[in-house]
């Protein structure tokens, strides 16, 4: 899974879970689109779903410092590479 | 503590017989019934022996952002339609709205039943830990009791105080009732008031089981509820919402708001034993109890909104504390019988509908009111709609719990 791969979903999950079409990269999320505590709640759901895989508490306690779409791939991408072989249907 | 005194500046309802004065007006005079066949559910309805409800079968067009959208339940979206309605209607500063001196007092009977039952059903359903991922993180906010008030609170950036009544069929009338005490009492200086339920099986049931519903008319819906008639046979449950703005008397004249009516007094009080059963003294204690607060004479109230469910007993006891109370003189109307008991909305859409009778000089007739039960003789029915100006209302409401209100309402000259 590439980097793009990541932002494709995450850019899809915004849409389809929070109604907020193409985010920008770096901007506060909580200021440009009232994105909040309950969204961020529902986007570790989705992530979960997308990794086919259950966060620990920790790495669910590491997502709260994230404000940006960038933090929110970078977030990702660190999940994924330490799951190392993703699912097939992910891949 | 020094009183003030607190008017009414908006109003408005979703209702089985139309949302805003115009449709609801136009169905009072035209004498429309709301009472629909009830819709299965694929649940529990083929089970209920009463086969009718007051439905809100109209569109309503919503135009609510998905961040508000995605902590509501079916309840919310009426709460907050009605609560948006009484907001844009009383025309307030939005610094006063968001700051602090406005507050809600709005409830539902218990929350979104809907959601409920949607987390219910994973709950049982549930085969591993995956399937409990279904139940969202914001279902509680959904489906808690104060989740109509929470949400008009986020919706519009109100901070002053929250009450939210959960007292089944009394739940708005206490809403009207105590926001009426906090602005008096100068705890607040302008409440939105009121109380909305959503469409729900469930409590069909509940009544159902308790031989509370009307079965008999199931073929013609329109013929029930029949409050006060010698073949009434029970209540039909209903959907709505209901809201009212009160507002500090000076505060309002100052900034020359439209005033509707002026809350002249209110009452509440348990029958402190039986929890189903009307109470005689309890309920011709809280009439006689609203006349005390508001320092008048029975003699003084030209209308009763009477809350007249259309059950055998229910209605009887009522008519006879009305009439111990107010007298024979007083018209009253049964507005149930046009859309059946809306629950937790009934007290503030009853208020609304009360409110508009008085904007406009008639009273409606109670529906299907066509032979009077000689034991509910005591009082004035109304039974054609008549031009009348209307000064003074008492609008009553009885809960489930032993629970009474009484709201007295005057026209301001």
């Amino acid at each position: 899974m590439t980097r793009q791969d990541i932002e494709r979903e995450v850019r899809d999950i915004f849409l389809r879970a929070f109604e907020i079409e193409n985010p920008e990269m770096d901007v506060n999320l909580r200021e440009a689109y009232g994105f909040d505590s309950i969204d961020a709640i529902e986007l570790l759901l989705e992530i979960e779903k997308f990794l086919d895989s259950e966060l620990t508490q920790e790495e669910k306690k590491q997502a709260m410092d994230i404000r940006t779409m960038k933090q929110i791939i970078d977030y990702i991408e660190v999940l994924a590479a330490k799951r190392k072989t993703l699912p097939e249907k992910n891949k | 503590m020094r009183e003030r005194r607190v008017v009414i500046t908006a109003c408005s309802a979703i209702s089985p017989i139309g949302h805003g004065k115009e449709q609801i007006v136009e169905s009072l005079v035209k004498g429309v019934s709301g009472v629909k066949t009830l819709r299965e559910d694929d649940l529990i309805s083929p089970f209920i022996h009463s086969r009718v409800y007051g439905t809100v079968s109209y569109p309503i067009a919503y135009n609510f952002s998905r961040q508000h959208r995605k902590t509501m339940g079916p309840v919310a979206y009426y709460a907050c339609q009605v609560a948006k309605d009484v907001l844009e209607q009383a025309g307030l500063p939005s610094e006063f709205v968001t700051g602090g001196r406005l507050g809600i007092a709005f409830g539902s009977i218990h929350g979104s039943p809907t959601v409920q039952r949607d987390i219910y059903r994973i709950f049982f359903e549930a085969k591993d830990k995956a399937s409990f991922q279904g139940i969202g993180a914001v279902d509680y906010l959904k489906s808690m009791v104060h989740t109509t008030a929470v949400n008009i609170s986020k919706m519009f950036g109100i901070t002053g105080r929250i009450i939210s009544s959960g007292t089944a069929c009394t739940t708005s009338s206490q809403s009207i009732g105590y926001g009426y005490e906090a602005v008096k009492y100068g705890l607040q200086d302008a409440m939105i008031c009121g109380g909305a339920d959503e469409y729900d099986t469930i409590t069909v049931a509940v009544f159902d089981n308790l031989l509370a519903c009307s079965t008999a008319f199931n073929d013609q819906p329109q013929q029930t509820p029949r409050p006060f008639d010698k073949a009434r046979d029970g209540l039909v449950v209903a959907e709505g919402a209901g809201a009212v703005m009160l507002e500090e008397y000076e505060f309002a004249k100052k900034r020359g708001a439209t005033i509707l009516a002026e809350v002249i007094g209110f009452a509440c009080n348990s029958n402190g034993g039986d929890l189903i059963l009307p109470n005689l003294g309890g309920i011709t204690k809280t009439l006689q109890l609203s006349l005390d607060n508001a320092g008048i004479n029975a003699q003084e109230i030209d209308l009763v909104s009477a809350h007249a469910t259309a059950t055998k007993m229910g209605d009887i006891i009522e008519a006879q504390a009305a009439g111990a109370v107010f007298g024979p003189e007083p018209y009253v109307v049964a507005l149930k019988s046009y859309m059946g008991h809306t629950m937790a909305a009934c007290g503030a859409i009853e208020t609304v509908l009360t409110l508009y009778m008085m904007q406009e000089g008639f009273i409606a007739p109670t529906l299907n009111l066509e032979d009077i039960d000689e034991r509910c003789a005591m009082i004035h029915h109304v039974q054609k709609l008549i031009e009348q100006k209307v000064s003074t209302a008492a609008i009553q409401n009885f809960a489930f719990g032993g629970v009474n209100t009484s709201l007295l309402i005057r026209k301001l000259t």
